[in-house]
Order: C-alpha cells, then structure tokens, then sequence
C-alpha cells in the first residue's frame, strides 16, 4: 500500500501544480488576497513575521520586473543592465518597507472582487473593493499579464489612481535632471531612512 | 459617441504633430509648477503643524461610530450640490436616487449621522460642478494648487465657486456656525486620512508630483465615468507598453 500511497501524493502534487498554472486572473486575486488575510488575521504572529509573509504571498503575485519596467518606461533603457537589476530591486524593498509599516492597521477588512474584463492588449484587469464600512469602502483593480502561463499583477489601481503611472511621473523628473545613479541613491536614502523594522 | 469621436481626432492631430499620447499619459499641465511648489509647501506646513495634531487629537478623542457620524452628517448636508450636479449631467435617475437618499437620511438616519439609505442600497453618487463641466467638455487646463484648499486646476476651481454658492449652510446658518461647522469637517476628514496621507509622504520620492499625479488621474476618471461605467482604469494602455528607444 505504500507505494500506490506515493504515487497518488505524487499525481495529486503535479495536478496542484497544473491547477495553480492555470489559474485565471479572477483566481489569482482571490488566492493573494485570501493568503494575505489569513496572515495578517492569525494572532500568534509577530508584526515582523507577519511582514516577511505578507511580502512572501504578494511578491509571489505580483510580476515586479514588468512592474518596475512599466514604471520607468522610456527611461529603462538609460539604466545599464546592472543598474536596472538595482531599480527592481531597490524599488521592491522601498515599497516592501513602506506599505509593510501598515499591516498592523489591518481592522478585519474584507476584499470583495466585483468585476473583471480582459483589455486590449491582452491583459486583464480585476476589480476588487476593500470593504471597510461606514462609506470609507476603497476601490481596487488589479492588472495583470500573463508570463510563463502565470497571470501576474502589473499595476494596483487604487481609487483610480495607478500605481505605474503615478511613480512614473515621480521618477521621470529625477532621472532628466540626474540620471539613473540619482534616482537609485533617493530610493535607497528613503529606504534607509523609513526601515522601522530590522534590517533582513 | 461624438465623445469618441472627439477622442479620434484629438489622437489624429497629437500623432501627426508628432506627440505621442504617451507623452501626455505621463506629464501633467503643470506651467506654473513653482508658483504651486510654494503653495503646496504652504499648505502642507499648515497641515503638518496644526491640522494634523488636531485631527489625530480628534481621533483619539472620538470613537469611530461618532466619526462616522458626523462625516455622514456633513456628506449628507452636500446634497444640493449632487443633486444639482446630477441634473446638469443629465443623469435624471441618479438625481432621484440622490435626493430619495438626502430624505431618508435626513428623516429616519438621525438627520444624516447614520446612513441608513446606504443599507437600502441607494448609492451615493459623488458629483460635483468641475466634473460637470468636464462631462460637458471643458478642459481641466493647468494644475494648481489652492491655499488652504489643496490640488486643483481652474477647470475644477470654476466648479468649485459654483459649488460653495450651491451648499445648503450658507442659506440658513449664520456665519460664525457656518465657520466652526466647516472647521469639524476638516477636522474629522483629515482624521480619516491619517493613515493615508502618512503613507503617501513616506511611499513617494516627490509628495508634490505624487499629489499632482494623483489627483489628475482620479479626477479625469471620474469625469470619464459619464462615457463607461467601468472605466476604471485611468490610462489607456499605451501606459502598460515596454518602451523601447
């Protein structure tokens, strides 16, 4: 009996993987936000292992290269490929670093996914509303693109205002007037300065 | 559809003078960008050295449902300006749903501190004169920023003027009840932004072109609702394309 045992785990393993594969971006969403939630509500975590996790679930979501390429447009290609490594990087612990500071403010809110529709280019968008009562409920679409078979988020557009959008108007200034290395050296000054956690 | 017509030419025109819309996707009007460098550093110094103390003093001397309350009270009281808003937008169910909510609020939701018309499910619907005249096809025309009142552009600032001469206080409320009620309002607001405005400061390389960006996005998609309803993302997808040089 062992035998048949392992190859039913193993079948039923490969069939996860397939499943998990094939997701459709509705799902995607749904996962993230469920695996969050179920983080941030598990009282015997500490703040920081919490962070780490939530950081876990939503970089394994979300296409952070396309995202930071999106965010720099046609400044990508003023960046060496060293360089560009770097902005990925140090744009993802900039954010990781600020947005992580205020899961402590989680209060129970609930993600509702109210919509979704494919665009033009093949991408997807999910709308999502965190619903938080007392008409303070806040709109979030989510949009994603496939890569490798996986639908991954792109952009969050939070009470209609992109992410992208809104950090690719910041940084275009900074870099024409100081290039890359500026733009690298601010984002790694305000990582520094706003880290409330130790430093992992 | 002459909307989208409109759109088309528009495009037409920017692609034969050789500007891309992804130019415009990514830079907002912003002529007088030092004039309102100034003022935005005004108003966030006024912000960080007394509104802000007082409204985190607010917040913790209120309980949630009182805060609730009275943001409820005061959304309730900008009925004219919805109501008015609706109609000049052509939106004729909207503005029955807008005053049907105004009049259960105002007589079985504790005149307006609850909400009971939200449970109902009459939505409230969030219009103003700056986005009338956006549906109408007025262009926002450059950004600026107002002291004491923040992000706007003379598009929005017309609509402003038209909106406090439509707001229920000043009728019937004297002047100094007028002030104190308007100085609450503030008050509790900014207390429901705490959280968020912290966020922004901290998120953001540039808080100004940060607020700038925000708020130029959030307010053509809302004038843009007229069209589609689900039009929510606020850029068009040259916005998700690699560029490449």
């Amino acid at each position: 009996m062992r035998r048949p045992l392992l190859a039913t785990l193993l079948v039923a393993g490969m069939l996860a993987t397939i499943v998990a594969a094939a997701d459709d971006p509705k799902a995607v969403v749904q996962r993230t936000s469920d695996q969050v939630i179920a983080v941030l509500k598990d009282g015997s975590l500490s703040s920081d292992t919490k962070r780490t996790k939530v950081e876990q679930v939503v970089l394994s979501s979300v296409d952070f290269p396309a995202l930071s390429r999106l965010v720099l447009a046609r400044n990508w290609s003023k960046f060496s490929p060293a360089q560009q490594q770097e902005f990925v990087q140090e744009f993802q612990r900039h954010l990781s670093a600020t947005y992580g500071k205020r899961l402590d403010e989680y209060r129970n809110e609930n993600l509702q996914i109210v919509g979704d529709r494919q665009e033009s280019n093949g991408d997807w968008t999910v709308k999502s509303i965190i619903v938080r009562g007392g008409g303070n409920d806040v709109t979030v679409d989510y949009r994603l693109r496939q890569s490798d078979g996986q639908w991954k988020i792109i952009d969050f557009i939070i009470e209609r205002v992109s992410l992208v959008a809104n950090f690719r108007s910041q940084f275009q200034d900074i870099v024409a007037n100081g290039g890359p290395e500026r733009l690298l050296t601010l984002l790694r000054e305000k990582t520094a300065k706003g880290e409330p956690l130790s430093a992992s | 559809m002459t909307r989208t017509r409109r759109a088309f030419v528009t495009l037409a025109m920017l692609l034969s003078l050789g500007v891309t819309p992804l130019a415009m996707a990514q830079q907002e009007d912003d002529p007088w960008e030092g004039f309102n460098r100034h003022i935005f550093s005004f108003n966030d110094g006024v912000d960080v050295y007394v509104l802000e103390p007082v409204a985190k003093g607010w917040n913790w001397a209120a309980p949630k449902p009182v805060q609730t309350g009275v943001s409820n009270f005061f959304e309730n009281l900008r009925f004219p300006i919805r109501f008015v808003n609706d109609i000049l937008q052509g939106k004729l169910i909207d503005s029955a749903q807008t005053l049907a909510r105004f009049t259960v609020n105002t007589m079985i939701g504790g005149a307006g501190f609850l909400d009971p018309a939200s449970e109902i499910g009459l939505k409230q619907s969030n219009e103003d004169f700056g986005q009338t005249l956006g549906v109408w096809g007025v262009p926002s025309g450059p950004y600026l920023v107002l002291p004491l009142l923040g992000a706007s552009n003379i598009r929005d600032t017309g609509g402003l003027v038209f909106d406090s001469a439509a707001s229920i206080t000043p009728f019937f409320i004297d002047g100094f009840i007028t002030l104190g009620a308007r100085v609450i309002d503030v008050v509790n607001t900014r207390a429901q932004f705490l959280g968020a405005v912290a966020e922004a400061k901290a998120a953001s390389l540039d808080y100004y072109v940060f607020v700038r960006n925000a708020y130029t996005q959030r307010r053509n998609a809302l004038v843009k609702d007229e069209d589609t309803k689900d039009a929510d993302t606020p850029n068009d997808d040259t916005l998700y394309e690699y560029i490449e040089p």
